[in-house]
């Protein structure tokens, strides 16, 4: 057994802010990885303001999403515009096997990270350039926010209210595209360490966040190259149901792609006579029908529970699923005898946080460290550098 | 291109190197999911062999868009996106023959990936148990719904119910709307992504101890891990986040607003009030930088539902693209919502090298999306289109099986390769 995870051993830097850049050192970190986290000396990482935070009330070493993205890893702080900082940058990076980063392309060179630089001082590096539209073509000047990522993307406009043509198209909660970069970054930096002792040398590895979200899709870019149809988040599904439903207390996913899937829910509901109706007798008119289905449908589920009707949906294998909560996730039987959920301490008391999502039967997950306060580490790490501590690099 | 699938790989670039070249991997996935999973991994230059079945084939080998709505498991744009540089071996794994060759290319592969309910492969016969006496460092990894164990282990689960079951439909919607999907089944790729991340840390640890290991991911985790900010805010707080649409607790303007042209429109956020600054003389209103209901951010935030009406209708005269290039040119993050046309169509794409365009027997030279990450000394996608059902059969069996050409007459006489 190795308790120190898969990729102990490894080192990585990482110039990362708020989710991409992070979650691709976290990914890294939680596999064994020694990740150094370097943060700008004025405020850090901005996902130290970002929270949640204990009641409320801000607090940079208290920001919930800078814990759980940072747990595992080492902090310093390092100014990249100063000479010295990247003097220092180019003494760890000489230690590195791969520096992941997300600083703007029109920024990294005066930050330090340059590939043909740093690849003189260690060929074996492997250097991933994380970027809103890549680090090629006419847009790769351009900025962006997490949302207009998910919108340059491509998945926006996938999703908003059928009925609501007024209503704008609707983003997924929170950080997406961030995490779908910083997966993505994570991917070809691993297989570049991998090949490194046949070729001998490390490799710059660029990636779009455009291209991470058009990348998942799923069945939509292809019907314009495939068929010249645009795709839209207007119009009915073909299939239903594929629904949310209000419960008594909460809501339910009520999903019947398969015909059988339908029949043995009809029974569930006691058979009722609306059911053998025509209009709802194959899936495809049912979608059509959606709008009638939908008020029979509806009326029922009102006096369901939602954990009753999802667990008799599938005892008869049918794939419904709750629309959980927060609260519910937390208090799952499953989760929790999964031993997905790990302990993180606060300076007062602590949270739960999704661990590993997957277990290995070699290298049990760890949450080794905490996330560091701002420079936690910056002596401890420069001094195993052997680097002198010059001023303006602390 | 006939020379790639002659190289020893099946999917050398001849001018550099793969990072995973001499790395096979027996693909028993189907749907989304575990076929996003191996994608990575055949982009990376390993040598996948998708084992499938003509009696039920993939899904969305049955899914549209078919290419010039001329259906048939060949013309898939949604397999064929997700398939690239894959090869296919169709088996009747219910045979004891078939079963018997899916053995012996396990035993030849270094990565086994599937994403059946758990505890299907152990019921074929394929558990890692299995695989492991067939292969001592095998690197087994199995993705399903809600992993091989705990309480809900033997739930069913399809794609798009994984959104509402993390919670993401629950923090998902305008504001005071129902909870709301995200608009593709997120949960798949997500656990895709994941997915790969764990092989290649598997191989690589491989590399160091010899040993290889089985990876039980699920689906329903991974689609927990990128919602974390927010049961930690259920926690700290005692409420989960408010459902409220496109904005954003520390940022306003922040959202998607009108643009000319019908279902038309353009994301714009700006990050501090510098940004609002230069989005204000953009609009030609420098006189709301001043005014005390847009001064700071807690003001535009008090004051969000008119500073969106008085940007939104200043944006829906304008065309999409031409604003985006506008604001961006001033330091504003904005883009137009693109569609999938937009994105087919984009020449920024287009320079930056997203495209691949392989030839395939039955559709073609179509676009597709590679992956989104470019490397300069390695070589980093797929050089073949997705495979034909079954294409590529007989030479796996020969090469990579050990069955002679009598020996296969047999198998495919029985019935067993389909």
């Amino acid at each position: 057994m190795t308790a120190a995870g898969p990729l102990a051993g490894i080192r990585v830097l990482e110039v990362g802010e708020l989710v991409a850049a992070p979650y691709a050192g976290k990914l890294m970190a939680d596999l064994g990885a020694d990740v150094v986290k370097i943060e700008r000396p004025d405020g850090g990482d901005p996902a130290r303001r970002r929270g949640p935070f204990p009641g409320d009330a801000p607090d940079p070493e208290c920001s919930g999403l800078y814990l759980y993205l940072n747990a595992n890893k080492r902090g310093i702080t390092l100014d990249l515009t100063s000479p010295d900082g990247r003097a220092t940058l180019e003494r760890l990076a000489a230690r590195t096997d791969i520096l992941v980063h997300d600083v703007h392309p029109d920024e990294m060179s005066g930050c330090g990270i340059d590939y043909d630089r740093l690849c003189a001082i260690n060929p074996g590096l492997v250097l991933t350039s994380i970027a809103p539209f890549g680090l090629r073509g006419p847009h790769r000047s351009y900025r962006a926010t997490d949302l207009v990522s998910w919108c340059a993307g491509g998945l926006a406009t996938l999703n908003g209210d059928v009925e609501r043509p007024d209503l704008p198209p609707l983003k997924a909660f929170g950080d997406q595209a961030g995490y779908q970069a910083g997966l993505n970054a994570v991917i070809p930096s691993l297989a570049a360490l991998f090949a490194r002792p046949l070729t001998g040398h490390g490799d710059h590895v660029e990636v779009s966040v455009q291209e991470c979200v058009a990348g998942i899709l799923e069945l939509t870019f292809e019907y314009f190259p495939y068929c010249g149809l645009v795709a839209s988040r207007l119009g009915a599904k073909p299939i239903q149901p594929l629904c949310f439903m209000e419960c008594r207390d909460g809501w339910i996913f009520v999903c019947c792609v398969e015909e059988h899937q339908w029949q043995r829910f009809v029974e569930l509901m006691g058979s009722p006579e609306w059911a053998s109706l025509e209009i709802f007798e194959t899936r495809l008119a049912r979608g059509k029908n959606f709008d009638a289905l939908r008020i029979f449908l509806q009326e029922w589920c009102r006096d369901q529970s939602v954990q009753e009707l999802y667990e008799a949906a599938q005892a008869q294998r049918i794939p419904f699923a709750p629309v959980s909560t927060m609260g519910d996730l937390l208090a799952s039987p499953h989760l929790a005898q999964r031993g997905f959920f790990a302990e993180l301490a606060l300076p007062t008391g602590s949270v739960r946080v999704p661990g590993a999502p997957y277990r290995s039967s070699v290298a049990p997950w760890t949450l080794r460290r905490p996330a560091p306060r701002l420079g936690q580490h910056t002596d401890e790490v420069l001094r195993e550098l052997g680097a002198e501590l010059a001023d303006g690099t602390r | 291109m006939s020379s790639a699938r002659n190289s020893p790989t099946g999917h050398g670039d001849v001018s550099k190197p793969s990072p995973l070249a001499g790395v096979r991997v027996a693909d028993f996935t189907w749907v989304w999911a575990g076929p996003h999973c191996t994608q990575q991994l055949a982009h990376l230059g390993a040598e996948v062999i998708r084992v499938e079945s003509t009696a039920r084939p993939c899904v969305t080998r049955m899914l549209p868009p078919f290419a010039d709505f001329e259906p048939g498991p060949n013309r898939s744009g949604y397999f064929n996106q997700y398939n690239q540089g894959k090869r296919s071996l169709t088996l009747d794994l219910k045979h004891p023959d078939g079963l018997e060759v899916a053995r012996r290319l396990c035993a030849a592969s270094d990565v086994v990936v599937e994403n059946f309910a758990a505890g299907v492969m152990e019921r074929i016969g394929l558990g890692y148990d299995v695989l492991q006496r067939l292969r001592a460092n095998v690197i087994m990894i199995s993705l399903s719904g809600y992993g091989a164990t705990g309480p809900d282990h033997d739930k069913v689960s399809y794609g798009p119910a994984q959104v509402p079951l993390s919670g993401m439909s629950s923090l998902t919607g305008y504001r005071n709307h129902p909870p709301m999907h995200v608009g593709v089944s997120y949960g798949d790729p997500t656990a895709g992504l994941h997915g790969a991340v764990a092989v290649l840390a598997a191989l690589l640890h491989r590399a160091r101890t010899g040993a290889g290991q089985h990876i039980d991911l699920s689906q329903w985790e991974t689609s927990i891990v990128v919602l974390a900010d927010a049961l930690i805010a259920q926690q700290l707080t005692g409420r989960p986040p408010a459902r409220d649409g496109n904005r954003h607790p520390r940022m306003a303007p922040h959202g998607i607003f009108p643009a000319a042209g019908e279902d038309r429109w353009i994301a714009i956020t700006a990050e501090d009030d510098e940004a609002w600054r230069r989005l204000a003389v953009q609009m030609g209103r420098p006189e709301l930088v001043a005014d005390p209901r847009f001064a700071g951010l807690a003001a535009r935030k008090d004051n969000e539902d008119i500073l969106e009406e008085i940007v939104g209708a200043w944006t829906a005269t304008h065309e999409p693209d031409a604003l985006t290039a506008r604001l961006q040119g001033a330091g504003v993050a904005a883009h137009t919502v693109a569609t999938n046309r937009d994105l087919s169509e984009s020449a920024h794409l287009e320079a930056a090298g997203a495209f691949t365009r392989q030839p395939h027997p039955e559709v073609g030279q179509r676009q597709h999306l590679g992956p989104p990450w470019r490397t300069t000394r390695l070589a980093s996608r797929a050089t073949s289109a997705a495979p034909c059902a079954g294409a590529d059969t007989d030479d796996i069996l020969r090469t990579v099986c050990g069955y002679d050409d009598p020996a296969i007459a047999r198998l495919r006489a029985a019935g067993t390769l389909t």
